[in-house]
């Protein structure tokens, strides 16, 4: 059974991420399904590719609504030390990626995987700090 | 910073979980606060304070 979480900061953020997922994954399909199909041009063509993106941006936001309202300040320590973790990996991985591309030992990385690559090194760094604060 | 949580906790007989539920925080916040891992702000410290009728020098000591 799906246990809601008691903390209301922690099930509103729940909710919210949940919501910009779904409208992630309706605007990808429709992109992806759209753009072969209509081959739109102009400003429509950038407003279609750019669906995608709208609701991770709107992610993004959530996380900070999460931060201004929960009340637990440790719980937002650990957060903001765990995202402090997750910028500096996610910098430092891709800096490195991007210098090893520009000398063609590696293959191309797409832009849009950072933030995934962000939101996984930000929770391996949540887990080892939790670990650690026990 | 040392405190004395543990301690106050125990002459009222309340579990860290009791401690989270007066403070409004999760029960793995008292448990970083009390084994000195995480110093609480000022506001939480006077919290703590205000619940254990007593002042913050008498719950939190400098160790320097």
């Amino acid at each position: 059974m799906f246990c809601l979480p008691k903390n209301p900061a922690t099930r509103r953020y729940l909710y919210r991420f949940l919501t910009t997922m779904m409208f992630y994954v309706v605007f990808l399909v429709g992109a992806v399904w759209a753009f072969p199909r209509y081959h739109p041009t102009g400003a429509l063509a950038y407003l279609l590719a750019i669906l995608p993106a709208l609701p991770i941006i709107g992610g993004i936001v959530v996380v900070g609504l999460y931060l201004a309202e929960e009340k637990d300040e440790f719980q937002r320590a650990l957060l903001v030390q765990a995202m402090i973790w997750g910028i500096g990996a996610t910098l430092s991985l891709t800096t490195a990626w991007g210098f090893l591309e520009v000398f063609q030992l590696v293959p191309h990385i797409e832009l849009y995987l950072v933030f995934p690559l962000f939101c996984v090194l930000t929770g391996f760094a949540s887990g080892v700090l939790k670990a650690r604060y026990r | 910073m040392k405190n004395r949580l543990r301690v106050l906790r125990a002459e009222r007989e309340w579990s860290q979980a009791d401690l989270a539920e007066r403070l409004e925080v999760s029960r793995q916040s008292v448990n970083a606060i009390e084994t000195g891992k995480y110093d609480p702000s000022l506001p939480l410290a006077f919290r703590l304070g205000k619940l254990f009728g007593i002042a913050i020098e008498d719950i939190f000591q400098d160790e320097q």
